[in-house]
């Protein structure tokens, strides 16, 4: 237990704590020296440092928001004239834009994009940067959210639902097992990258344990050190595998759970569609109560 | 007192498959209500929308550890799988065993917590009793603070229902069956009294609570996700009419946050007991769900929705579309300019997008590409809105056009219809107007003459609670 406790409090300490840093130019109108000429496509990192650096550079380029447009890096065919111009992810940048919006479009709105960068659509990056520029140009910049005759807003909302649905999903699915030293673990392979929400919620409720969640698909890893709080980590930090053994009282209680979830379905109203509609197979094969011999069957 | 037969060295795993099992055919498995963070000590929080965790085969979610204390019980109610005359498998958890299972359950994300059922051992307050020390046990000695349902046992005294309501999120007392009659036909040991009694009981204790919360804002609270209760369907010969009287009945005089329907399930063989052919009536329920929701909701009336003339609910359309129907005259409805509520009486929209809707015309016109994207499904609304005048094509206001178009979208229904004959052989296309279920309905005077009774009853109740 107390291994995951000291290499959160480390992480923590190397992390800069000042995040609300204002930069001036980014409070001063952008210049509108709208030239007519060729799209540049700025292209950053699939996180929200990334696009939120990538929204800096796009508004201080000062090409004119017509002229420019956002997108993450994924494979996909170039564009004819268009100059596509990398995005090199800067902490700095990234947290005067999040400072920036929570001050001017709200916490409401912050959560809403924070949500919407976490979702695995290609739209994102160029919604963000257009519903930012939008909420600024008002008066009330927290006004923007109510906007959702604007493509852009819309999508926003749209995808920040996706990403909070599935994470709600997940509050629900994540199932943990206890490894011999005590630690509770337990893996997701999520479309969206929910860590940073999940990991919240689990250190509420689980407050005084140590836990790991570890985000498959992507590697990445939510890790709760007991009352010091959590960090996210890649998998290349900490190998999972080494944590060690899974707890030996563990199948007992599987079991249980595995007896439970059968004996409590109703015979007279089975209905597996129905089943499959409110938890989706790409969830189950870690849940415990779908996988091994019986669990397949009940699928 | 009783002898009663508790094989006490059965393993856990044995014991938990039989009270499971026997805890089954309780509808509630919400964790919904209440929204708490982790108290500091111990483990364990609430969310306002609750959680699901898992579901079962039968498409039902699991939030909470569904159990009894006991399937030993003295009652012999007609319908229920404990009664004492079924030669079934008897077991008893102790305290202790609930507490562990549901702080392993919880901690590795299983359940959201405990719902605590019980078949009624010697007597009602012996059995309150062992379920007021359970909570205790779980909430003080081993700190859990997640989610915790139980049922208050009708005819226990009332200052145990009193303490164990301080330490649970939400009672429930079900009432059975929606009417006295049926009650009294299949709960020979039960009666409306004694079951509104300790509903009567927590929603005045509730209120006091709220005052004293206003007060002393630490103050312990009582119930806080409320009280619910459940009602079998089809074990009786009520109709739906009957049946949402009822509930909203409880919702305004007992302020219930939720009244759960039970298909009916032929567990024993009873000549009392009616043989449904097609099944447990799940359509029905599905239907009586989504009045409901009508009625918490979207500010319908129970008498709005039925009549005496018309007791049940349309098979093919769901009460929302068929009440549209029935009130053209009060359509189309202008998105860009009605209010809330006249917006949430559409078909195809919902809280949600009704409350996105007058959020964005704020900010600019509304179209209705708009409002595809706002998540209203506009193949169902389009009959009955406008935007900005217009209407998304050419469609006419008549009752058989619309119907027909409605009928021909697909309805997604929770369960498979196919093998549902009754469905099958009507012929959409060319009769819309279709008959409604005559199950010999009930009369207006019934219905209300139900309704009195149930408030007379409650009252009577409450004071003698009081």
């Amino acid at each position: 237990m107390g291994q995951l406790r000291e290499l959160v409090e480390r992480r923590r300490r190397e992390a800069c704590p000042s995040d609300r840093l204002r930069c001036p130019s980014w409070e001063e109108e952008p210049g509108i020296m709208e030239t007519e000429g060729s799209m540049t496509v700025f292209v950053c990192e699939d996180s929200l440092d990334g696009i939120f650096t990538g929204v800096y550079d796009a508004w201080a380029s000062r090409l004119g928001h017509r002229n420019v447009r956002l997108e993450v890096e994924e494979e996909k065919t170039l564009e004819l004239f268009c100059r596509y111009t990398p995005v090199k992810t800067d902490m700095e940048k990234a947290k005067k834009v999040l400072g920036t919006i929570r001050e001017r479009l709200g916490e409401e709105c912050t959560e809403y994009i924070c949500q919407a960068a976490a979702c695995a659509d290609g739209r994102k990056a160029d919604a963000i940067y257009r519903m930012v520029v939008l909420g600024l140009s008002l008066e009330q910049g927290s006004q923007v959210t109510s906007c959702l005759t604007y493509g852009p807003v819309a999508t926003v909302m749209e995808l920040s639902q996706k990403t909070w649905h599935e994470a709600h999903k997940l509050m629900g699915f994540v199932r943990f097992s206890k490894l011999s030293n005590g630690i509770l673990y337990a893996k997701v392979e999520p479309k969206h990258q929910v860590l940073s929400f999940l990991a919240p919620y689990f250190a509420d409720r689980l407050r005084h344990e140590s836990w790991i969640i570890h985000d498959v698909g992507r590697g990445l890893l939510a890790v709760h050190g007991g009352d010091v709080g959590w960090v996210l980590m890649e998998d290349q930090d900490l190998n999972p595998e080494r944590l060690g053994q899974v707890a030996e009282k563990e199948e007992q209680i599987e079991e249980l759970w595995k007896c439970f979830h059968e004996s409590i379905a109703v015979e007279a109203r089975i209905n597996p569609k129905l089943q499959r509609q409110l938890l989706a197979m790409r969830f189950r094969p870690y849940m415990l109560e779908f996988t091994g011999e019986r669990g397949r069957e009940r699928m | 007192m009783q002898q009663v037969s508790v094989a006490e060295d059965l393993p856990l795993v044995e014991k938990l498959k039989i009270l499971s099992d026997a805890a089954k055919y309780d509808v509630a498995c919400t964790s919904s209500g209440t929204e708490r963070s982790n108290v500091g000590k111990g483990m364990g929080n609430c969310t306002q929308a609750g959680i699901c965790h898992s579901f079962s085969a039968d498409g039902r979610c699991i939030s909470l550890l569904k159990i009894l204390f006991t399937n030993e019980c003295i009652f012999d109610c007609k319908y229920c799988l404990n009664r004492v005359s079924n030669d079934v498998p008897r077991a008893s958890f102790t305290p202790q065993e609930i507490c562990e299972l549901v702080l392993e359950f919880y901690k590795r994300n299983y359940v959201e917590g405990l719902f605590l059922s019980s078949g009624i051992l010697y007597t009602p307050n012996y059995t309150m009793e062992l379920i007021y020390q359970t909570l205790y046990k779980l909430r003080y000695e081993y700190h859990f603070w997640g989610y915790i349902h139980v049922k208050a046992i009708p005819g226990a005294a009332s200052e145990l229902v009193e303490k164990t309501g301080y330490l649970a999120d939400r009672m429930s007392v079900n009432l059975e069956l929606p009417t006295a009659e049926g009650l009294k036909a299949l709960a020979p040991n039960k009666s409306r009294g004694k079951i509104l009694k300790p509903m009567r009981l927590v929603q005045s204790r509730m209120e006091e609570n709220k005052k004293e919360l206003v007060l002393y804002r630490h103050a312990p609270r009582f119930v806080p996700a409320g009280q619910s209760t459940q009602m079998i369907i089809g074990a009786t010969p009520e109709t739906d009419y009957q049946v949402i009287s009822v509930a909203e009945s409880l919702y305004k005089k007992f302020a219930l946050k939720r009244v759960f329907y039970s298909a009916f399930v032929r567990i024993n063989e009873d000549e009392q007991l009616p043989v449904l052919p097609g099944g447990p009536p799940l359509l029905r329920e599905h239907r009586l769900y989504q009045a409901d929701w009508l009625l918490r909701y979207y500010g319908f009336q129970a008498k709005e929705l039925l009549s005496e003339k018309k007791p049940n609910f349309n098979v093919l359309l769901d009460p929302k579309c068929d009440w549209a129907l029935g009130h053209l005259e009060q359509f189309p409805v202008e998105i860009n300019r009605a209010d809330y509520y006249t917006i949430l009486r559409v078909p195809g929209i919902g809280p949600k997008s009704a409350q996105r809707i007058v959020r964005a015309r704020r900010m600019g016109t509304v179209d209705f590409e708009d409002l595809k994207r706002m998540g209203v499904v506009l193949k169902r609304a389009l009959y009955f809105i406008t935007c900005s005048g217009r209407m998304m094509y050419p469609v006419k206001l008549e009752e058989d056009y619309i119907t027909r178009n409605l009928l021909s979208l697909k309805e997604k229904l929770p369960f498979p219809v196919d093998g549902d004959t009754t469905y099958r052989q009507l012929s959409l296309f060319d009769d819309c107007h279709i008959p409604y279920e005559d199950s010999g309905g009930s009369t207006e005077e019934e219905v209300l003459g139900i309704v009195k009774g149930l408030e007379a009853a409650g009252n009577g109740a409450a004071q003698r609670a009081g």
